[in-house]
């Protein structure tokens, strides 16, 4: 009886944990014609600088994010305290990455791995041939699925990133606003899993575009 | 081409001696330490910065400036006025900071650490001596100006930080610059400018 128990308790939660997300008020998913996404970093003669503010775990941190496009879907992204101190600088290509530097406290597997996927989604450019069919199309702006992710596109701009882990929300990234260039300068990046929040604005100064 | 090439290389030459720096003789190292000796009887220091923070993949770098003030023995503030508002001061063994209206309080009686770089900004602002048990201490001179470059020795220290150099004005012996090297080589530095001493600075500037 008790194997039984535990086994079926193992079926359980095996089955939930492959059970499959719903985005909200979806009817299902279909072809679409190809489409491009996030195309806001893929001009190699742009360096973005953006304020940041982080919080995390109940520790707040202030800085700067630097994003540098170093190819196609090849980005530097680093971020520094604002007395000047790097907390980490990675390069991020959609299949691996590589770990310049990172502060000593930083440098630990899980979380090198969730600051790669939170960078590499929010600065990889994406093409898309599925999106979600909705019940009543009109109300809804258009969402597209490449792999785990569900891009929602507003007036031709994608305008937030929601990734999925084990049928679960897993990250958010939402950008607020743009330039006339249309260079977000305003992204704010949710952790769904961790206290964990990113907030990005946009130093047109500092940056070359 | 080879022509071109020497021309090139003469026309660096000057730029190759300026940036040139070499360890200090004894009789400059005795007569660099004596000048800072009298940086000791500064009770006041204000004075603006500006922040560059270097690295390697960044065509220029990160800039932010601000204003800092030092009262012996024990005060200091620190604030950014661009591109970001962000005051901290030290005092009464705590660290009051002030980001943007949002305010705390950081009780730093057991934190060595903060009070270590508190210590540092201090000595070096006064000419104070360098604790030769956390840093190797190498005294340079690039040009006419004299430099400290101060190594830590410990473990822990030398995670965060590979080097600190110090540069001095050649005319007054003021530090104009400092220097902070990470592991990674990638460095901030700071340069003060407008720098006033011994003037009274308002009991206000250390409150939040």
């Amino acid at each position: 009886m008790i194997r039984f128990l535990i086994c079926s308790f193992f079926l359980l939660v095996f089955f939930v944990s492959c059970g499959t997300y719903q985005y909200p008020n979806a009817s299902g998913i279909r072809e679409s014609a190809p489409k491009e996404l996030n195309n806001y970093y893929i001009d190699t003669a742009q360096t973005f600088v953006y304020r940041a503010k982080l919080d995390a775990f109940k520790k707040h941190i202030n800085g700067s994010l630097l994003v540098k496009t170093l190819a196609r879907n090849e980005h530097r992204v680093a971020l520094i305290s604002d007395f000047g101190q790097t907390l980490f600088d990675v390069t991020i290509s959609p299949s691996e990455h590589k770990l310049h530097y990172t502060m000593h406290d930083l440098n630990k597997r899980m979380v090198v791995k969730e600051i790669v996927n939170i960078f590499r989604t929010m600065t990889e450019q994406r093409h898309a041939t599925s999106a979600v069919m909705f019940a009543n199309q009109q109300h809804y702006y258009p969402v597209y699925v490449v792999d785990n992710c569900y891009y929602v596109v507003k007036e031709r701009r994608v305008e937030r990133i929601q990734q999925v882990k084990r049928a679960k929300e897993h990250l958010t990234i939402l950008y607020g606003e743009w330039s006339e260039e249309d260079i977000p300068t305003r992204i704010v990046a949710e952790h769904k899993k961790f206290p964990l929040t990113i907030d990005l604005t946009l130093d047109v100064d500092q940056s070359t575009f | 081409m080879n022509n071109k090439l020497l021309y090139f290389l003469i026309f660096l030459l000057p730029y190759c001696a300026w940036a040139q720096t070499r360890e200090m003789t004894a009789n400059e190292r005795a007569s660099f330490q004596k000048s800072l000796q009298k940086l000791v009887e500064i009770k006041t220091i204000s004075a603006d910065f500006v922040q560059y923070k270097h690295l390697s993949f960044m065509k220029k770098p990160v800039e932010s400036s601000g204003k800092l003030y030092l009262e012996h023995p024990d005060k200091l503030s620190w604030a950014y006025t661009a591109p970001f508002q962000y005051k901290m001061v030290f005092k009464d063994s705590k660290i009051f900071i002030d980001d943007q209206g949002k305010k705390q309080t950081i009780d730093i009686g057991n934190n060595k650490q903060f009070e270590k770089i508190s210590t540092l900004v201090s000595s070096s602002m006064r000419g104070g001596q360098y604790d030769e048990k956390e840093f190797a201490v190498s005294y340079l001179k690039r040009g006419e100006a004299d430099m400290v470059r101060l190594t830590p020795k410990l473990a822990g220290a030398k995670k965060y930080i590979k080097e600190i150099v110090l540069l001095f004005s050649p005319a007054n012996k003021y530090v104009e610059e400092v220097k902070l090297v990470e592991p990674s080589n990638d460095y901030t530095r700071f340069v003060i400018k407008n720098r006033k001493v011994n003037a009274t600075i308002d009991d206000s500037i250390f409150n939040l």
